[in-house]
């Protein structure tokens, strides 16, 4: 049975005399390969209704397939002629996956209906035929399916497969960092030269190659180490395939990755290079247009343009104090005091000050700061794993982002710091950093922000890891370069001019960071029982400032005392018990003997002679205490020593968390090779490449070009080049991209509605000319992102009113911007306004986030605080558990991040603003607050609340309403009240309390959560 | 209403007992709020299902629509049994164990292993399995009471999943990827289909007081789907769901003066802005949250059931009282017209790493009669054809011990091959499909993915697993992804 040992394995035999590990001795950890016996019974019925290839398949493939892939030059160097044709596959890997359906590309291909190319659907019966052929008809001929890669058994392997077996399996400890027993598996010439017991392999003599002797025992990799390190035992095919590859000679195409220049590749031609998102923006003149008046910024031009071909124009100017509200909430995500409001009404004129003013106030940062971390993937948490373990540091990159924003650094520094802040200075040559160059390596964090739950072992093999790869490889390429990249890491990109090798090509420039082969844990808190990281083996830097590492040694000194005062008093008895063993032990040494061995033991080690030495070695044993017999000869000492293992840990728990900056950094040394992976498996290496960058965008740029400094630090240089490569001013997309995201913040929706997919399934820009102007016209300032915002807040058609133009046909979407699109607040402003207009924000900024809290009824909020709330951002923002408040208003789950946010209309909002008691407690506080600044006139209490929670003054009815409203609602408390007998003052506290009803009314109405 | 019942023509397979029951809850609303009610089963009840198109906008909301063929089932009870409920110990029996009780495993088995360190020998089932009902279906002496039911029940034994974790394992079992970023399939089935009831949540989850399960509330999350599609936890004890009610309810005649002053500030705000339809919406919202209170407080109320059903169900009885007041909380549910309700259960249960036998006595004794009252009890009320039912967790067991051996031993995880069950809702009762290898460790025979179980409930509901699909980015994303996925026709009436 394949399942079972094979204990009479004549493989075994011969291994006999290679050194076993006694784990593997006991438990017969041999291997199974060599009696691959089926299940005759089960074998026998299948057999019959098998397909087969002759009978059934091929007759379907002639049918639809081969006049593309025949014989003679087949499409993807796929030939489905014969059975083994077709298993051996083409471009794209294998064909199929023996027994294995659900890994098979062809059968992907006919389900989807994306194969017979330009034909109809294979139908259902058709498709089943071939499904069962693969599930099948295939058992007969094929020993093992366990692994995916399983191609096809009699060809050898490639060194590329036999290199990736090595890398997943060895190459952590035989690799770049560690090389265990002086070996390294990462070249031919290594594995020729082996380690401290000789060469790994001979050639053409597997059974003579170490390396198969050490795999077959079940030495290597060694067992106990296994769950710790996320390996498993190699699998019965790849030692098979190990085996063939040796016995063949080891075959080791030398070939290095042909560097495809990027503007070179066959599969993108110049058809593809003329899409207008590939093109470098040519600046357009500012059209003429007959409303002049309304022309205040060249934007107002270009949307006049068109409006005006309609026979249209803007709405008219929006009333100052809805302009007002407006522009506060876009700039900063806060409502203006009363007093703002009052200032502004008497100088209303002063529009343009006002703008400037709310751009260099702080608020800016934190608001525009969020849509950042948002398309980013920011989070306080790793997510992925149940445990979701919190990123202790975090929030150092989140305040970078708000500070950069407010200090306007340029954009192109901007995304250069954060892509690449590592490989800007030799940050292992500074003593000490300054906070300019902690900020480097700081915005590194945008490289860190997507999922990772590497840091718990059992998901920590190379698919996660790759897939953490992928996440940041999503970020980057949609936020920042507006290209569905990840479309083609299975698979060339089915609209886009994207081959997979870009993909690959791609990641590759994040290979020396991030090494799905040499993997560093992300998180600075690891959990599972088998966890033993340091800094060593994780993905953080030093360099925190020095202040905030000395306050956490100072506060943990006194803890550290504690725990060593418990071990102490633990070794005081322990001693006493260890002595007494030893005397024991020691009366098992031959007493004619006793007095020299212990003579030998004393004697310092260089000066023993041979005889001692032999003696200390014969009777180790005796001589010595391993850590576990003394409490398997002291039973009552294990109460104890469990006793000191949870004091110790309990007085642990009260460690602070050694400051660090989560970065990604370039590792340095020699990394693994790059290849396309067939399907985006990674047991399917196919050709090797090189970094670089989308072959589309290879012509009429400055290309992606590496230069590795000469530095302490050892850094390859693959991210700084891709960075620059980005930031040059005539790149296509950069600052297209973020024009255009930026603009959908302010307009509802983006000039490309597909802000992060500006390729042939984007939807194309419904005002071309503009875009490209504000996209030369960013980077002509400076890639200024202050100045892009002063440009829009200024414009006329960002002043104009909501309301609706009557009488405008075939715009429903209102793309042609002839009135300003109402918008509700998003999450974050609901949250943050309800706080500041009831006085209760605390406006402090940075640093760790706010802890949260999940109640009885299972609402996240805010833990309870006597000095306020702060800003949503600066709220632990965890994946397993989002703020209940923020969640309801569509904050985005960042998985891993989010270009636009949802605007949903659902009763749960309702049920939150109505019900939820946070909601209510900050309505009283609001109503205290309004009381005392105002006094006890119901006049000047309305007033005052419309004020600060709408930004404007009643009207006569609303005023009439909200007056007679407010004197039912004091009744009402106060008969309320009056039920209960205990003298407490009533009339006061009546209307406090109806105030506070009041003022919840206000937060629940439409104009308090829309924009106008 | 017309529309309302065209929908309920539509689906002739349902018996005409139940027509006027479920068409009753739905429209419990009526008398009292029959405005709002008349707006939002109005003419729009049933929005045709457009074309996937890329450049308008799809309303998101619960308003029923259209499936792509008709349904055999429009309602999912899903018991989630979030663990890994061991399938040699139950339905897959596995004689050939006996043979190689204590014999180790080889090299291929051992690598698919969590626990590399603590795995024993081969491991017989301590249960015995015998044939039940008419078809003859094996099952495991643990569950007596669905045992009398196994006629109605469709056993995939062939099932199997790719990783042997649960967190991956979970997510791929509810969103069909094993990361966290997908939609689940709740949130799918309910954005395809709306609800038939607008004053119950669409998608309902009753989780176990005992906690939440592994992932959270990431197992109900609508991913990138609009939240709407969320599934909403519904507690068993306490405000059924949050923030249904305030905790310190304002007196009623000062929230009535609250509600009418909001009332009038946003229909002057709506009219003063016409052709904004996202504040009538929201007005609506507010109607719908306050009918929301009266219809949940109703659907959750057991104490309407008779004594024979509670005993029927083990309500009263320390084992099965939890689950069971679940089961019929979901029954419920459905009767009412909400869409999918998933149960959830405590801690894990079925996670069996060590004392086997003790551990799963424990976890059938909890759920097994609850269960098999829920199956009786649907079908007594002529539910259970558009009722669909499905069973099973994120993967099986090894048939290996594991830590201890005796009566200590446990199973470690087995995601190579495990067994689900369904019923109801058009599935052919007592088939047994597909099978593991002679051990029970891989599927072997007609193999099921998750994709394929995935297929198969969106095909009960009418709806194309490939044609379910939401544009994000230009890119129509599916339940299914590009993965090759099969309704598995075999278990099928």
């Amino acid at each position: 049975m394949s399942w079972l040992q094979a204990g009479n394995s004549s493989r075994c035999g011969e291994a006999g005399s290679f050194r076993r590990s006694r784990l593997a001795g006991e438990a017969f950890w041999l291997l199974a390969l060599c009696l691959t016996v089926g299940i005759p019974d089960l074998l026998a019925t299948q057999e019959e209704n098998a397909p087969d290839f002759e009978t059934h398949i091929f007759p379907l493939f002639e049918a639809n397939c081969l006049s593309c892939h025949g014989a003679s030059q087949p499409q993807g160097e796929l030939d489905l002629t014969t059975r083994e044709s077709t298993l051996q596959g083409g471009k794209s890997g294998p064909a199929l996956v023996l027994g294995s359906p659900l890994e098979s590309l062809l059968l992907e291909k006919l389900h989807s209906g994306a194969m017979p190319l330009g034909a109809d659907r294979l139908s259902d019966d058709e498709i089943d035929l071939v499904r069962r052929w693969i599930e099948e008809g295939s058992r007969v001929e094929e020993g093992d399916t366990a692994t995916v890669a399983a191609a096809s058994a009699d060809v050898v392997a490639g060194h590329e497969t036999v290199t990736t077996i090595l890398n997943v399996k060895c190459l952590l400890c035989h690799g770049r960092r560690y090389q265990e027993g002086g070996l390294d598996l990462q070249t031919r010439a290594s594995l020729l030269k082996g380690g401290a017991s000789g060469p790994a392999i001979v050639p053409g003599k597997p059974d003579e190659s170490r390396l198969i002797q050490r795999i077959e025992n079940s030495d290597m990799p060694p067992l106990k180490d296994q769950a710790r390190l996320s390996v498993r035992a190699v699998t019965s095919s790849e030692l098979e395939r190990l085996r063939a590859w040796i016995a063949a000679g080891a075959p080791y195409d030398e070939r290095k990755p042909e560097p495809v220049v990027a503007s070179e590749d066959p599969l993108v031609g110049d058809s593809d290079r003329d899409f207008w998102s590939f093109r470098t923006p040519v600046r357009p003149p500012v059209p003429r247009v007959q409303g002049q008046n309304r022309v205040r910024t060249p934007i107002d031009a270009f949307l006049l343009e068109k409006l005006e071909a309609k026979g249209h124009t803007f709405s008219a100017d929006a009333p100052p104090l809805t302009l007002l509200r407006r522009a506060y909430f876009d700039v900063t995500g806060l409502p203006p005091t009363p007093e703002a409001v009052q200032a502004y009404e008497s100088t209303p004129e002063a529009y343009e000050k006002l703008v400037d003013d709310l751009l260099d106030s702080p608020g800016y940062g934190e608001h525009w700061g969020r849509r950042w971390l948002d398309a980013s993937g920011y989070s306080d948490s790793e997510g992925q794993v149940s445990a979701d373990a919190i990123r202790p540091n975090a929030w150092r990159y989140r305040d970078y982002v708000i500070r950069s924003l407010n200090t306007d650094k340029p954009y192109d520094r901007f995304l250069l710091e954060q892509i690449a802040g590592d490989e800007l200075f030799d940050y292992k040559a500074a003593e000490e950093l300054t906070s300019v160059q902690r900020d480097m390596l700081v915005a590194t964090g945008f490289m860190r922000m997507g999922p990772d739950g590497t840091y718990s072992v059992s998901q920590a093999f190379v698919p996660e890891r790759l897939e953490v790869v992928a996440s940041q490889i999503e970020i980057l390429s949609s936020s920042v370069m507006g290209i569905t990249m990840a479309c083609a890491r299975c698979h060339d990109h089915k609209y886009d001019p994207i081959p997979q090798r870009d993909y690959y090509r791609f990641s590759a420039i994040l290979r020396t960071a991030y090494d799905a082969y040499d993997w560093l844990s992300p998180s600075e808190t690891p959990v599972g029982p088998e966890a033993d990281w340091n800094d060593s083996n994780m993905r953080v830097l030093l360099g925190a400032p020095p202040e905030e590492v000395r306050e956490v040694e100072e506060a943990n000194a006194p803890v550290l005392r504690e725990v060593e005062e418990i071990e102490q008093a633990f070794e005081e008895k322990a001693n006493v018990l260890r002595g007494k063993l030893l005397q024991e032990k020691r009366a098992a040494i031959p007493e004619l003997i006793r007095e020299e061995v212990l003579a030998a033991e004393k004697t310092p080690v260089p000066e023993r002679t041979p005889v001692q030495e032999y003696l200390v070695k014969r009777f180790q044993d005796q001589l010595q205490i391993l850590p576990e017999e003394l409490e398997k000869r002291f039973p009552s000492f294990q109460e104890v020593a469990k006793e000191k293992r949870d004091a110790v840990q309990k007085v642990k728990k009260r460690l602070k968390g050694n400051p660090r900056l989560r970065a990604l950094f370039d590792m340095g040394g020699r990394p693994t090779a790059v290849h396309v992976l067939g399907r985006g498996q990674y047991q399917n290496p196919l050709e090797p490449v090189t970094p670089g960058i989308p072959s589309v965008l290879g012509v009429g740029l400055e290309p992606y070009r590496l230069e590795k400094p000469k530095w302490t630090t050892d850094t390859s240089g693959r991210r700084l080049a891709l960075a620059k490569w980005l930031t040059q001013p005539r790149h296509p997309l950069t600052a297209r991209v973020l024009v255009n995201r930026i603009w959908q913040y302010y307009f509802g929706s983006g000039l490309v509605k597909t802000v992060g997919n500006f390729g042939r399934t984007g939807s194309p820009p419904s005002h071309p000319a503009l875009l490209d102007w504000m996209a030369t016209e960013f980077v002509r300032s400076g890639w200024s992102m202050k100045a892009l915002h002063r440009m829009i807040l200024t414009s006329t058609a960002y002043r104009q009113s909501s309301r609706r133009n009557p009488g405008i046909d075939g715009d429903p979407d209102n793309r042609l911007l002839s009135y300003f699109p109402m918008r509700r607040l998003d999450a974050d402003a609901v949250r943050d306004s309800i706080l500041k207009v009831s006085g209760r924000l605390d406006p402090t900024p940075f640093g760790p986030p706010d802890p949260i809290e999940e109640k009885t009824d299972g609402e996240v909020v805010a833990k309870e605080s006597k000095q306020g709330y702060r800003r949503s951002i600066y709220l632990m923002q965890r994946r397993s558990t989002p703020v209940t408040m923020l969640d309801t208003f569509d904050a985005p789950q960042l998985r891993p991040n989010c270009l636009v946010r949802n605007r949903s209309t659902v009763s749960s909002q309702a049920l939150q603003l109505m019900n939820s008691e946070t909601v209510r407690a900050s309505s009283r506080f609001m109503a205290g607050r309004v009381i005392d600044t105002v006094g006890r006139d119901p006049e000047a209490q309305v007033k005052r609340v419309y004020l600060a929670a709408l930004g404007r003054r009643p009207s006569v009815e609303e005023l009439d309403w909200s007056k007679s409203t407010l004197a039912d609602m004091t009744d009402e408390w106060k008969r309320d009240l009056d039920q209960d007998r205990s003298p407490e003052p009533r009339e006061g506290r009546a209307q406090w309390l109806a105030l506070g009803t009041f003022c919840h009314t206000l937060f629940n109405t439409a104009e308090f959560l829309y924009i106008d | 209403m017309d529309n309302l019942t065209r929908m309920k023509n539509w689906t002739p397979n349902l018996r005409n007992s139940e027509l006027p029951r479920r068409t009753f809850f739905s429209r419990v609303g009526d008398g009292l709020h029959g405005a709002a009610l008349a707006y939002l089963l109005g003419r729009d009840l049933v929005s045709a299902k457009p074309a996937p198109d890329r450049t308008r906008e799809r309303v998101y909301d619960l308003r029923p629509r259209q499936p792509d063929f008709e349904p055999k089932a429009t309602s999912v009870i899903q018991f989630f049994m979030n663990g890994g409920p061991s399938h040699v110990d139950r339905f897959d029996p596995k004689p050939a164990l006996d043979r190689y009780a204590g014999k180790p495993p080889g090299r291929d088995l051992a690598s698919t292993i969590e626990f590399i360190n603590e795995a024993g020998g081969f491991m017989p089932s301590p249960f015995k399995f015998k044939r039940r009902g008419r078809s003859g279906l094996q099952m495991s002496n643990m569950m007596p009471h669905l045992a009398e039911q196994v006629d109605d029940i469709a056993v995939i034994r062939s099932m199997f999943t790719t990783h042997f974790n649960h967190e991956p394992s979970i997510f791929l079992m509810q969103s069909g990827r094993p990361f966290s970023n997908r939609p689940s399939l709740g949130s799918w089935v309910v954005y395809g289909l709306g609800s038939e009831n607008q004053n119950l949540p669409a998608y309902v989850v009753l989780d176990d007081p005992k906690g939440l399960p592994i992932n959270h509330i990431q197992n109900w999350h609508s991913g990138w789907l609009p939240p709407v599609y969320q599934g909403t936890r519904v507690r068993a004890k306490g405000t059924p769901i949050l923030n249904l009610k305030a905790k310190n309810e304002y007196p009623d005649p000062v929230r009535d003066l609250a509600r009418s002053l909001q009332g009038r500030l946003d229909r002057r705000h709506r009219d003063q802005r016409p052709g904004q339809s996202e504040l009538q919406a929201r007005i609506t919202n507010y109607e719908l949250a306050a009918r929301m209170q009266l219809a949940a407080s109703d659907a959750l109320d057991l104490s309407q059931e008779k004594t024979a059903t509670l005993e029927m169900y083990g309500i009263g009885q320390e084992e099965t009282d939890s689950y069971g007041r679940r089961c019929l909380m979901a029954r419920r549910l459905v009767e009412r017209g909400v869409r999918l309700v998933q149960l959830y259960i405590e801690g894990q249960i079925w996670d069996t790493h060590q004392n086997l036998e003790q551990m799963l006595t424990y976890a059938c004794g909890k759920t097994d009669q609850p269960v098999a009252a829920l199956l009786k009890d649907l079908k007594q009320r002529g539910l259970l054809d558009s009722t669909l039912l499905v069973w099973g967790g994120e993967f099986g067991r090894l048939p290996l011990s594991q830590s201890r051996e005796g009566n200590l031993a446990g199973r470690d995880h087995g995601p190579a091959g495990f067994s689900v069950w369904l019923a109801g809702g058009g599935v052919k009762g007592g088939t047994v499909y597909g099978s593991t290898d002679e051990i029970g460790f891989r599927a072997v025979e007609n193999r099921v993915s998750v994709h394929d179980l995935h297929a198969t409930i969106l095909h009960q509901l009418g709806l194309d697993h490939r044609e379910l699909v939401m544009v994000r980015e230009g890119r129509s994303e599916r339940l299914t992804d590009e993965f090759p996925a099969r309704v598995v026709k075999e278990i099928l009436a």
